[in-house]
């Protein structure tokens, strides 16, 4: 049950280059991504799943390099962004628990965790497209060199931050 | 306790690094976008909070079972703070599997809740079973932390060998003096009639034979054969092994030994035991629920012990091996030095059966299944029987067991002495 919820995950999760671009070279990228990602599905490797959703991300960046929408759609990329992590968590929990017994409120309170990360995520998504518009408009002078030196300083900046973040290691608990 | 980071942590800077990278590299704000659902998860991932202390109690059903018998592990948690995932796995070794429930499982658990888990073993062959307590790992949220801990209970249960019944064992030759079940030649108070005397003062008249009496015109009683017991001596050959484990030769020698040893202490005989091996152990003979005990305790630690050292039977002083014992050795006479044993054992005077456990079946169930094996089973089943009639040429009573039926068909042969020592010619 929990192979086809992420299967079915990764097939959505493919599919938003495709709807952004239906064609080549987007969409071998997305089957490419499709095939290796549900792979991991069906295997319940999270390596694979990884590696199939950043096929599917650079098939999406593809996409919109090509297809050169004029505003950007911070739905359907907030959406995207959303359906990466809950492919993630669920194909990790799947890994974990297979073969286990479940106690009873195991999966209703896993729902509701990722379901509070996902609202979560929607508004910090929604925040920080409206603050960009904000910004965008109090930078509208700016020239180019900046703005993308700002950019990839931030980018760079944030990665960092999260490699910093997630490889910190608690003190051990007195207890 | 403490938290550390997981592995899926990897998973989610490397997309957000992508969609970052890609949306700096292609100047695109949806490409940012789609990075802040997995920016946000990995801070809220890593906001675990304190690991909660958690009490674990474990328990087995039973401390002694038989081989195939169902074993209950129960775990009790207690957790003094919330905890969303808890994952507890009970390490098992090879020769046991799960039959009921599972030996892996998750519970989520609020703040002095207490939860109890169950499954069910089922352990084959002989063995000692130890049981170290569960690994036990909490989950952070979106399990992006990890914190683990070991509760270890070593608890320790003895898996006994299945016992089938035996009615027929091996008769002895010779008995001793204490009461038992077994006809001796000896005159005296009994079932079994015997001889026929005239009338001496002292008899009893209940043992006077009427018949007799009026043939002969004079008084005759009936004189009865006395029943006592016997002392009997378990060999166990440890020397060599074929098999995979749990279904080897010296398993299949332990049960057969278990089997043998039920059957005589229920006729109130004195049973012994000698481990011939790398390790020379013994179990004086004795009766009783309590002997019974001891030898299935030795019987579980049996095993092949390497050495080139060859310690001879003479080392086993006579209260272990009593000259009038019945010797009953299992073995599936690979090595030549228990052969020698043995050979040397009869010559004396033993009143030996050797119970011959065949190799080549424990040989074909370590190996995958094919004609070949088969083929060689056979062929090897055929030089066997060569060599145990070249042993039974030289004075051993031999009969052979697969180990895979019952041993009460195998000593069939051998349930009369005389038949025995026929079968010895």
């Amino acid at each position: 049950m929990m192979r086809l919820a992420a299967a079915v995950l990764v097939l959505v999760v493919v599919s938003f280059p495709v709807s952004v671009l239906p064609g080549p070279p987007v969409t071998w990228l997305a089957v490419l991504g499709g095939v290796v990602g549900g792979a991991g599905a069906v295997l319940l490797s999270v390596t694979l799943v990884t590696v199939g959703a950043s096929v599917a991300l650079i098939a999406y960046a593809l996409a919109l390099l090509i297809a050169r929408p004029v505003d950007a759609d911070p739905l359907a990329a907030t959406g995207f962004g959303a359906a990466l992590v809950v492919v993630l968590v669920l194909v990790h929990f799947a890994a974990r628990a297979d073969g286990a017994a479940l106690g009873p409120a195991v999966l209703a309170t896993q729902l509701r965790q990722w379901l509070a990360t996902i609202a979560v995520g929607v508004l910090a998504a929604a925040g920080l497209a409206m603050a960009g518009a904000l910004l965008g408009a109090v930078l509208a002078g700016t020239s180019l060199p900046v703005v993308v030196a700002a950019a990839a300083l931030g980018a760079l900046l944030t990665v960092a931050g999260l490699i910093a973040l997630t490889t910190r290691q608690d003190p051990p608990n007195p207890t | 306790m403490s938290w550390r980071p997981s592995a899926l942590n990897v998973s989610f800077v490397t997309l957000a690094g992508w969609a970052l990278f890609l949306g700096v590299l292609t100047g695109r704000a949806d490409l940012v976008i789609v990075a802040v659902p997995l920016v946000v998860a990995l801070l809220i991932g890593r906001r675990a909070g304190a690991t909660p202390t958690l009490r674990v109690d474990h328990t087995v059903s039973s401390d002694r079972v038989l081989e195939d018998e169902r074993l209950t592990v129960t775990v009790t948690i207690r957790a003094d703070g919330p905890a969303p995932l808890v994952e507890l796995l009970e390490p098992l070794p090879s020769r046991v599997t799960v039959e009921r429930g599972s030996a892996h499982a998750f519970f989520t658990l609020r703040a002095g809740e207490e939860v109890r888990w169950e499954f069910a073993l089922r352990c084959r062959g002989r063995q000692r079973l130890r049981l170290g307590g569960p690994h036990c790992r909490l989950w952070g949220p979106l399990g992006l932390a990890t914190a683990e801990a070991r509760y270890r209970v070593t608890q320790t249960v003895a898996v006994y060998p299945h016992l089938a019944p035996l009615r027929h064992p091996p008769r002895p030759v010779r008995t001793q003096t204490y009461v038992g079940h077994h006809v001796s030649a000896a005159q005296g108070e009994g079932i079994e009639p015997g001889d026929i005397r005239p009338f001496a003062p002292g008899d009893q008249v209940r043992h006077v034979n009427w018949r007799a009496t009026l043939r002969h015109g004079t008084l005759h009683v009936t004189r009865h054969h006395r029943e006592r017991n016997a002392d009997v001596v378990l060999l166990l050959d440890t020397l060599s092994e074929v098999g995979p484990p749990g279904a080897s030769v010296v398993d299949v020698a332990a049960r057969g030994a278990a089997d043998l040893a039920a059957a005589y202490l229920a006729r109130k005989d004195r049973v012994g035991l000698i481990e011939y091996g790398g390790q020379l152990r013994w179990v004086k003979p004795g009766s009783g629920r309590a002997q019974f005990q001891r030898l299935l305790d030795t019987l579980l630690d049996a095993s092949v012990v390497f050495t080139y050292v060859t310690r001879d039977l003479d080392l086993v002083p006579p209260r272990i091996l009593p000259p009038q014992a019945l010797v009953v050795a299992l073995s599936p006479l690979l090595d030549a030095r228990f052969v020698r044993a043995a050979t040397d054992l009869a010559a004396r005077g033993a009143d030996l059966v050797v119970v011959a456990v065949s190799p080549a079946p424990a040989a074909q169930a370590a190996l995958p299944p094919s004609p070949v094996v088969d083929l060689a089973a056979r062929l090897w089943t055929l030089e066997r029987r060569a060599e145990l009639d070249g042993h039974r040429r030289r004075g051993l009573t031999i009969v052979e067991w697969d180990g895979v039926g019952p041993l009460e068909v195998a000593l069939a042969a051998l349930r009369w002495p005389r038949l025995r020592r026929a079968l010895a010619r």
